[in-house]
C-alpha cells in the first residue's frame, strides 16, 4: 500500500502540471490515495503538502501552517522572547513563503526551506525594531519602554536555558531539537556547513553544561 | 558510553523533541546527573502550542482564497548553465570586439592558469547564486566570505604569474583598460539580474556582491585577453579592480534592494 500510495505521488509530483484540469485529477487521485495510506503517511508530508500548495491545493496552506508553525513560533520566541513579536514574525513567515513558494523545488526537504525564509524574516524583524528603537532613542521625549520579559516557570527549563547561549548558537539548538532539523538540514537553512553546524551545537552544549553545573551549584547553596 | 558519546548522539543523531535514545545511552543517563539535566532541560514539553491561533486559522483562510498554481523553479543545472552561457557569451562578445593581444604575449602556461582561475572563480560564484536563489540549499561555500575568497584567489594566482615590471604610465593604461573592462561588466549585470529575479534572494546583500563580482570577472577576462601589459601591479590594480568595482557595485544594489524591501514590509505592516 504505502509502496503504491508513493509511486502515485512520484508521477504526480515531478510535473507539477499548472493546468486546472489536471491538477482537479491529481486532487482526485491524491484525495483516494491519502485516505487510504494515511496512517503510512510521516515526515514526507510537508513536503507533499508543500508541491499541493505549488499546484494550488486550497487546504495546502492550512495543513503546513498547522504542522510547522508551534516549531517556527518557539524559533521566534528564543530568538525574541516577546510572544507578540514572535507571532507577527510568524505570519510575515507565512505571507513571505506564499509569495517564493515556486523557489520550493519538489522532493528537496521542506524544513531547511521554511527554516531559511524564516531565519531571514527574523533578521528582517531585528533590524525593523533596531530601528524603530532608535527614532524612539532620537526623540528623548518617551520614557524608556519596560521590556517585555515574560515569565519563566523553572529556571532549567527550555527557554530559559538558550537565552543564555549566543545567538548563533542559540539558532542552531531550536532548530535541532525544537524544529527536528538534522544537521545537514540546519546547515542548508542557515546557509552554512555541517561541519560549523555541528561545532556550534557542541559549543553550545559546553556552555549549557556550565549553566547547569552553576545553577545546581547555586541551588545546593540556597538551600544550605 | 561516556559524556561524550551521548552529546554526539544528541547533535548528530535524529533527536527532535519527542525522540528517545538508543539503549546505551539510556544506561548512561542512568548514572550520569549532568547529562541526566542537559537531556532534562532540553526535553521539550509534549503538547504545548499545538493548534493554530485564530490569526492563523484567517492567515491560512486567505491564502487559500489567494492561491493560483505555480510553477517551480527550475533544477539548479539550469540556473548554472543560464549564468555560465551570459559568462561566457559577454567575454566572447568582448574579445571578438576588442581582440587577443594578450594571448600572444602570454605564455602558455600563463594564458592556461589565469583563464583557468578566472572560469574555475566564475563557477563557483555561479554555483553560490543558483544555491542563494532557493531557499534552503546546500551551500559548499558561505555566500558572505565567497566574494572575498575569490578576489584574493586571483590576486595570488596573479602574483604567481606575473612580475612588476613597466609601470610607466600607469594611471592612464589603467584607465584606459578600467573604462575598456567594465562596460562588459555592466552589460552582463543586466541579464544576471534577470535569472537571479526568479529565485528568493534572502540575502540581496551576498547575492549582490556576488553577482556583481560575475558580472566583474566578464570584464576582467576580456581584459586578460586583449591587454598585454603583464606588469603585476597593471593586472592587480586595473584588471582585478574591475572585479573588485563590478564586486562592489553589487553590493551597493543589495543594500538598496534590502532598504526597499523592508520599507515594503513596514509599509504591509501599517496597512494591515
Amino acid at each position: 500500500m504505502l509502496g503504491t500510495s508513493y509511486t502515485i505521488r512520484e508521477k504526480i509530483l515531478p510535473g507539477c502540471v499548472t493546468s486546472s484540469v489536471t491538477v482537479a485529477k491529481n486532487q482526485q487521485m491524491e484525495s483516494a490515495v491519502l485516505e487510504r495510506s494515511a496512517p503510512a503517511r510521516s515526515m514526507n508530508d510537508q513536503d507533499y503538502w508543500m508541491v499541493r500548495y505549488q499546484q494550488a491545493d486550497p487546504e495546502a496552506p492550512g495543513a503546513l501552517i498547522n504542522a510547522l508553525s508551534p516549531a517556527l513560533l518557539r524559533f521566534f520566541r528564543s530568538q525574541s522572547g516577546s510572544r507578540e513579536q514572535a507571532d507577527d514574525l510568524l505570519q510575515e513567515t507565512w505571507m513571505r513563503i506564499h509569495r517564493v513558494r515556486h523557489t520550493y523545488r519538489p522532493g528537496e526537504p521542506v524544513l531547511p526551506w521554511v527554516y531559511a525564509i524564516a531565519r531571514r524574516v527574523r533578521v528582517d524583524g531585528y533590524r525593523k525594531t533596531r530601528r524603530v528603537t532608535a527614532h524612539e532613542t532620537a526623540m528623548e521625549v518617551l520614557p524608556e519602554a519596560p521590556q517585555i520579559v515574560e515569565r519563566r516557570s523553572s529556571p532549567f527549563d527550555f527557554e530559559t536555558l538558550i537565552a543564555a547561549l549566543p545567538e548563533a548558537q542559540r539558532e542552531v539548538i531550536v532548530m535541532l531539537k525544537v524544529g527536528g532539523l538534522t544537521l545537514e538540514e540546519a546547515a542548508r537553512a542557515t546557509s552554512s556547513t555541517v561541519g560549523a553546524v555541528k561545532q556550534k551545537a557542541h559549543r553550545a552544549y559546553e556552555k549549557l553544561r556550565t549553566i547547569l553545573e552553576c545553577r545546581a551549584k547555586d541551588a545546593a547553596g540556597g538551600e544550605l | 558510553m561516556n559524556c561524550r558519546d551521548l552529546e554526539r548522539i544528541m547533535i548528530e543523531g535524529d533527536m527532535g523533541a519527542t525522540s528517545v535514545f538508543p539503549p546505551e545511552a539510556e544506561e548512561h543517563l542512568l548514572t550520569c546527573l549532568r547529562c541526566k539535566e542537559i537531556v532534562g532541560a532540553l526535553r521539550m514539553p509534549s503538547g504545548e502550542e499545538t493548534g493554530m491561533s485564530p490569526a492563523l486559522t484567517r492567515l491560512a483562510s486567505g491564502l487559500a482564497a489567494d492561491i493560483s498554481p505555480t510553477r517551480p523553479m527550475a533544477p539548479a543545472g539550469f540556473y548554472l548553465t543560464a549564468f555560465l552561457g551570459i559568462f561566457a557569451s559577454i567575454v566572447s562578445f568582448g574579445v571578438f570586439r576588442e581582440g587577443t593581444r594578450a594571448l600572444s604575449a602570454m605564455s602558455l602556461l600563463q594564458i592556461l592558469s589565469i583563464l583557468g582561475a578566472l572560469g574555475a572563480c566564475a563557477f563557483l560564484l555561479a554555483s553560490s547564486l543558483v544555491a542563494q536563489m532557493a531557499p534552503g540549499s546546500l551551500h559548499r561555500f558561505r555566500p558572505e566570505y565567497l566574494p572575498a575568497t575569490v578576489v584574493v584567489t586571483l590576486s595570488v594566482v596573479a602574483g604567481a604569474l606575473f612580475q612588476f615590471g613597466d609601470a610607466t604610465r600607469f594611471w592612464v593604461r589603467g584607465w584606459g583598460c578600467l573604462r575598456m573592462g567594465f562596460p562588459f561588466a555592466l552589460l552582463a549585470a543586466g541579464p544576471f539580474w534577470v535569472v537571479l529575479r526568479r529565485g528568493a534572494i534572502l540575502s540581496p546583500r551576498a547575492a549582490g556582491a556576488a553577482a556583481g563580482l560575475l558580472a566583474g570577472l566578464a570584464g576582467t577576462s576580456v581584459l586578460e585577453i586583449h591587454c598585454p601589459n603583464l606588469d603585476l601591479s597593471h593586472i592587480l590594480v586595473w584588471h582585478v579592480g574591475v572585479s573588485v568595482l563590478g564586486s562592489l557595485c553589487g553590493l551597493g544594489a543589495g543594500v538598496v534592494a534590502e532598504s526597499l524591501a523592508s520599507s515594503s514590509v513596514e509599509l504591509r505592516g501599517l496597512k494591515s
